[in-house]
């Protein structure tokens, strides 16, 4: 199959090095601490952390640093096909298992010792990519519910089909077979944090293709720095501020509370 | 040189990951970090999402808001008790771990006379004790051992908002919704660092009215907060 034409385009009218449109929301979910909804062009996710919050099961408790669950599913409509997937199945659980890894490197966990941190992304739409997709939208969720973090981390998809290597591969293209490699970044510090292939590739390519993916990465990292100052609600009040009495090396609080009382 | 010695991202909006300042650069002067910094190698990096501060000399910080709460020494919270044990009460206050309230912790608290909270009770404490290692501590009274307005808050209603709304209220001058309804409304109010808010009034629609436009007064100005109050008022009447 013709995946890109003479004229160099894609199935889906993109150039080999063009990604899907990007759009992202913080505070999608109200009853959460952070949450995100993360598109790549059909592809839709969304994303939402809860914690650093006790330890739910006391076996599980860490002692030096926090504990981060992650859990990625499905919706039964995200995919054309309505078949009933299992909620435990392999590849959720492999997913699960990636996105937390990914995270764990850049939160700073010791921070938070003896307390759990959940992050739950469900796939809305499914149109390739989920889990570079799954990976952003976990970040921002994390922005937004405060958790330190070493640096925001950004995932981004390439493949190779004839002989061209591609960014973002959507469904179609991810379905051809061939190889797909999925890469996450610290974009500030330069770092890989996950990088995954399905198939095999000479290396003089991988290389090509992985570059590729780390500057779609770079592109994300933009966007989603965009998005998380935008997005940050401000108050505008507390620019006034004047009067600061505690200040600790760590944390800074502004005023003891008093109870008050206002009368006419 | 002199300009070196001061970050450039001051009162800008940071995310993590942003280097704020070069160690490297400085002349071996000290600067001490808040919430959302730290230290890596030579170059101090930011943590959290927000809004860069800075405070002569050399105090920097990370503004920030959130629904999660860091304890704090000296912050005063509001708590949930959860569980109570032989020394000390359980207490949520939306930290990473639960808080412990000793039981004698309250003024003139002896063996004799120790507090009954049932599981929900809400109170109004003080954190004395705060670091990463053990459960944050919390006391009722205040630093000179006398009650103050510490303790349990009855009747009313308690409404959860984010940190930065809470520092807000407490700000100094007075914040322009709290204002606003003060000259029209009698109410009593306790405001949690932890983003908890408890309110009481006469009646309750006055509740119902105040913790309204305290909730949203978060992303409003200060012009915008005293129009919102006057509409919500006009409604009440």
């Amino acid at each position: 199959m013709e995946f890109v034409s003479p004229e160099g385009l894609r199935l889906d009218g993109r150039r080999p090095m063009e990604m899907r449109q990007i759009r992202a929301e913080i505070g999608a979910v109200s009853s959460a601490d952070g949450s995100a909804v993360f598109e790549m062009g059909n592809t839709k996710v969304i994303a939402a952390v809860y914690g650093p919050r006790e330890v739910q099961n006391r076996g599980q408790q860490l002692n030096d640093q926090a504990l981060v669950r992650c859990e990625y599913s499905m919706a039964n409509f995200s995919v054309g096909d309505r078949a009933r997937r299992p909620k435990g199945d392999r590849r959720s659980i492999e997913i699960s298992l990636v996105i937390r890894q990914t995270m764990e490197a850049c939160i700073l966990t010791h921070l938070m010792p003896r307390s759990q941190i959940d992050i739950f992304v469900q796939v809305l739409q499914a149109d390739g990519g989920t889990r570079s997709a799954c990976i952003n939208a976990a970040t921002l969720a994390l922005a937004d519910a405060g958790i330190p973090m070493r640096d925001l981390v950004t995932s981004c998809s390439a493949g190779y089909l004839n002989s061209t290597p591609l960014l973002d591969l959507n469904y179609v293209e991810d379905s051809a077979g061939g190889p797909d490699v999925t890469v996450g970044i610290l974009p500030k510090l330069d770092k890989v944090t996950l990088l995954q292939m399905d198939a095999k590739l000479p290396k003089e390519t991988f290389e090509d293709v992985m570059e590729l993916a780390i500057q779609g990465c770079k592109a994300v990292a933009q966007y989603i720095r965009e998005v998380s100052t935008q997005n940050f609600i401000f108050l505008a009040s507390v620019s006034q501020l004047s009067v600061i009495r505690n200040l600790s090396m760590l944390h800074i609080s502004y005023l003891l509370a008093q109870t008050n009382e206002w009368s006419i | 040189m002199s300009s070196t010695s001061k970050s450039t991202f001051i009162d800008e909006l940071v995310v993590p990951g942003d280097v704020i300042l070069d160690l490297e650069k400085l002349e071996s002067e000290t600067i001490k970090l808040g919430d959302g910094l730290r230290q890596d190698c030579d170059v101090i990096t930011v943590t959290k999402a927000g809004r860069l501060r800075f405070l002569k000399p050399n105090k920097y910080w990370v503004e920030s808001s959130h629904k999660r709460y860091v304890p704090c020494v000296g912050d005063t919270v509001l708590g949930i008790v959860v569980d109570s044990k032989a020394d000390n009460f359980l207490v949520n206050i939306k930290a990473p771990v639960l808080a412990l309230l000793p039981v004698l912790a309250f003024e003139g608290g002896t063996r004799r006379n120790i507090p009954k909270y049932e599981m929900g009770t809400l109170l109004y404490l003080r954190v004395v004790k705060a670091n990463n290692n053990m459960n944050p501590e919390l006391s009722c009274m205040d630093a000179s051992g006398k009650a103050a307005e510490f303790g349990p808050l009855k009747d009313g209603c308690m409404f959860e908002t984010s940190t930065g709304l809470a520092r807000m209220l407490l700000s100094s001058p007075t914040c322009p919704v709290l204002e606003a309804l003060g000259k029209k409304l009698s109410f009593e109010i306790a405001i949690g660092l932890n983003g908890r808010v408890w309110v009481n009034a006469p009646s309750p629609a006055a509740v119902i009215l105040v913790s309204n436009a305290i909730v949203s007064s978060e992303t409003l100005t200060g012009v915008q907060q005293k129009i919102m109050v006057d509409k919500l008022m006009q409604r009440l009447q």
